[in-house]
């Protein structure tokens, strides 16, 4: 009983492929396998680091998404900044003009986990809108669905350009072309306001809306983080969260950032059947700008919750190189694939 | 007429037989192959996994589980109290009726629920829940012992003990022996209802393998057998009227602590219940009462049975709870639980009507004193019962 007690004590902290004797004291302990006790299964004793990052220990989802068959990647979407076709009307004021295609796809949001989404471009989140302020958008929604769908806009637009039953939504096989000034500045959302709302939000129809002052922002390192969840039950729960869809996709494959470079992430709420949502960044803090509405920071902080359709833009700076764990602080998120890193260079 | 006589003549008599079962397996082929009638399933899939055994050793789970639905299923992800976690499968596609095996990493802790949701391709989430964590027993020497023990008290002993009214049954009088004999009766139609009950429930848990036509072969099979067994224990005159009656008795009582042996080592197992003094004192109280009645059709004898027969009744009675604490400590399933309940069901029901046509004979109405042994028998059963549930 005393050797299996003993391996069981070197598994438990961290002592891998080793029985005793100094081979196993010089290679000593394994610091992150603490996190979470370090468990390994018996069968386990090599600890394979290439399958995931050994920091998260047992505590993830296993095997790999297949990002080409999805059509997107997480990786992508969060510097994919679209600014759509662009030209100068008559005034000469600066279009942009879009195509969205509401489409129905099952995408892949945790290794082996399919959801019947319901897309804008077969994308979730849809293209991320970057326009300046006063320019003129002009998006055509073509909806190939059976369902109808829209766009509605957060920002300034007529009544016929809300993107609501009746005043601009495009019936199963339609189009509509929603057409505005980008208005005002900050770090929006756009997202289907047919009815029933839950349901034609949570599938998928959401993206962001960012709008920069005309003046300009200071030089930085931008990301669009969309927070969503996905019911893949259909029993009004999440069972997989994520920021831009993929459970653990920033866990498993940090977001590699340098350091000393100012970082700027436009963070929206568009999560489902959970009031909440938040962001919390480790070993550091952010300045908040609330919606992004304004040039100065609003709050200094490491945390931030969120209600249903909220966003702001936060701005931070890693002086040290090294790897930050970055998540919501609704514990219960992280557990189930919001969680997230940076890895400063 | 004359044209079927020509028919007869033509085709040999095993044609015929054979026609039928040939155009079957066209039909069989042409359905599998073009599949016909395949737009008319619902798309979403019917997914469904049974969890037949779990088995958790200190830091890591390993559970035993089986697609008992209509469709195939995927498992793509594995949820440890709502949190993904890492996890080893043998094969994460489960085709109809498959099984496989799934083990996890997890620092459980004694006495906690761990909940286990198995989170399939189509995002379905089948969900387990281990109400109380606690080690799995292993089926070396000791707990192999341990088990046994467990048998010889709640089964073995109690039964023994209650062959022990025998000499004072012996010298009762005859108005006595029926009461007796009808208080045997109350407690077998109680044990009846309680194997029923319970063999039902395992026939649901066994969904997969049609739990409920598994009971009805166990019953049925069992009744035949002791049809059969009585005859010809009859036929041989192996024994005296009553002795023979006893052993059925006995062989009843047996196949039914089975049962409660099994019942009993798998909720421990699974940590469903925990072996206290209460639960052993209530099996016991339980269980001898059980001895009376198998003594109870010996009360008439012109002459004492051996010894070994005393002995011989008991072991049959008792020692199949040794067998069901092994088999339910470290080898359950529903479905074979169901085949034990139902052959357990078949023989107390077996035994009642022995019994009941036994007493018949005596030609005598049914007294007041008779129905007061069944009803006595049914709630000292009943009485002794709520010890096992407390």
């Amino acid at each position: 009983m005393g050797s299996l007690d003993r391996r069981r004590f070197l598994k438990r902290f961290g002592i891998a492929g080793a029985l005793g004797g100094a081979a196993a004291v010089t290679h000593a302990v394994v610091p992150h396998t603490h996190q979470n006790g370090g468990i390994a299964l018996a069968q386990d004793d090599g600890h394979d680091a290439t399958k995931r990052p050994e920091m998260h220990g047992g505590h993830m989802v296993v095997g790999e998404v297949d990002h080409a068959r999805n059509g997107f990647s997480p990786y992508e979407i969060l510097t994919d900044f679209d600014g759509g076709e662009v030209s100068t009307d008559t005034r000469g004021r600066t279009v942009r003009e879009y195509e969205f295609v509401a489409v129905n796809k099952e995408i892949e949001v945790a290794p082996g986990v399919f959801f019947p989404a319901w897309t804008y471009n077969g994308r979730v989140p849809g293209p991320t809108i970057r326009a300046t302020e006063g320019d003129r958008i002009r998006i055509q929604l073509v909806n190939t669905t059976e369902h109808p769908h829209s766009i509605h806009f957060h920002g300034f637009h007529t009544s016929g350009m809300d993107g609501v039953p009746g005043q601009g939504e495009a019936l199963a096989g339609e189009t509509f072309t929603y057409d505005f000034i980008a208005a005002p500045f900050g770090t929006h959302l756009y997202h289907c306001h047919t009815l029933p709302l839950v349901q034609h939000i949570h599938r998928g129809l959401y993206g962001a809306f960012i709008v920069d002052p005309k003046q300009g922002r200071p030089e930085a390192n931008e990301m669009v983080m969309v927070m969503n969840g996905f019911d893949t039950n259909f029993d009004g729960e999440n069972e997989i969260y994520a920021i831009n869809s993929i459970a653990f996709a920033y866990a498993v494959k940090p977001i590699e950032i340098e350091r000393n470079a100012l970082q700027r992430a436009h963070v929206l709420n568009i999560t489902e059947f959970d009031p909440i949502n938040s962001i919390h960044i480790h070993a550091n803090f952010f300045d908040l700008y609330r919606t992004g509405t304004s040039l100065e920071p609003d709050e200094f902080t490491d945390t931030i919750s969120m209600g249903q359709a909220e966003r702001h833009m936060i701005e931070f700076t890693y002086p040290e190189a090294g790897h930050f764990m970055f998540h919501a602080h609704q514990t219960e998120f992280v557990d189930l694939g919001w969680l997230s890193a940076f890895e400063v260079k | 007429m004359t044209t079927a006589t020509a028919r007869s003549a033509r085709f040999p008599l095993w044609v015929g037989a054979l026609l039928p079962l040939v155009l079957v397996g066209i039909l069989t082929a042409l359905l599998l192959g073009l599949d016909p009638i395949g737009d008319l399933r619902p798309t979403p899939p019917v997914e469904s996994v049974a969890f037949e055994r779990v088995t958790l050793e200190r830091d890591s789970i390993e559970l035993k589980i089986r697609n008992d639905g209509p469709d195939p299923v995927t498992i793509a992800q594995v949820l440890v109290n709502e949190a993904y976690w890492d996890y080893e499968i043998d094969d994460r596609e489960l085709g109809r009726l498959e099984r496989t095996s799934l083990r996890l990493a997890y620092p459980w802790e004694e006495g906690l629920p761990v909940v286990i949701g198995l989170v399939t391709e189509t995002g379905v989430v089948i969900d387990h829940e281990i109400e109380a964590a606690a080690l799995t027993p292993q089926a070396d020497v000791s707990t192999v012992g341990v088990y046994a023990l467990l048998g010889v008290y709640i089964g073995v002993i109690p039964v023994a003990v209650g062959l022990l009214w025998f000499p004072a049954l012996a010298r009762a009088a005859r108005k006595w022996v029926l009461f007796f004999l009808a208080f045997t009766v109350g407690l077998l139609a109680f044990l009846l209802v309680d194997t029923v009950a319970e063999g039902l429930e395992l026939a649901t848990d066994a969904a997969a393998f049609d739990g409920l036509g598994l009971f009805a072969i166990g019953s049925i099979g069992a009744v035949l057998g002791l049809v059969a067994l009585e005859s010809f224990m009859e036929r041989r005159r192996a024994a005296s009227t009553g002795l023979r009656v006893a052993y059925l008795i006995a062989m009843g009582i047996g196949l039914h602590n089975l049962g409660e042996g099994l019942a009993v080592g798998s909720a421990i197992a699974a940590g469903e219940l925990a072996l206290g003094t209460f639960l052993v004192l209530g099996f016991a109280l339980h269980n001898t009462t059980e001895g009376l009645a198998i003594v109870a059709p010996l009360g008439g004898e012109q002459e004492r049975p051996s010894l070994w027969h005393f002995a011989g009744l008991g072991a049959v009675a008792g020692a199949p709870t040794i067998l069901g604490a092994w088999l339910g400590g470290f080898a359950f399933s529903p479905s074979w639980g169901a085949v034990f309940f139902g052959v357990a069901a078949g023989a107390i029901a077996q035994v009642i009507w022995v019994i009941g046509r036994n007493m018949r004979t005596d030609k005598e109405p049914l007294s007041g004193l008779v129905a007061a042994g069944f009803m006595f028998g049914l709630v000292i059963m009943y009485l002794t019962g709520l010890f096992v549930a407390a």
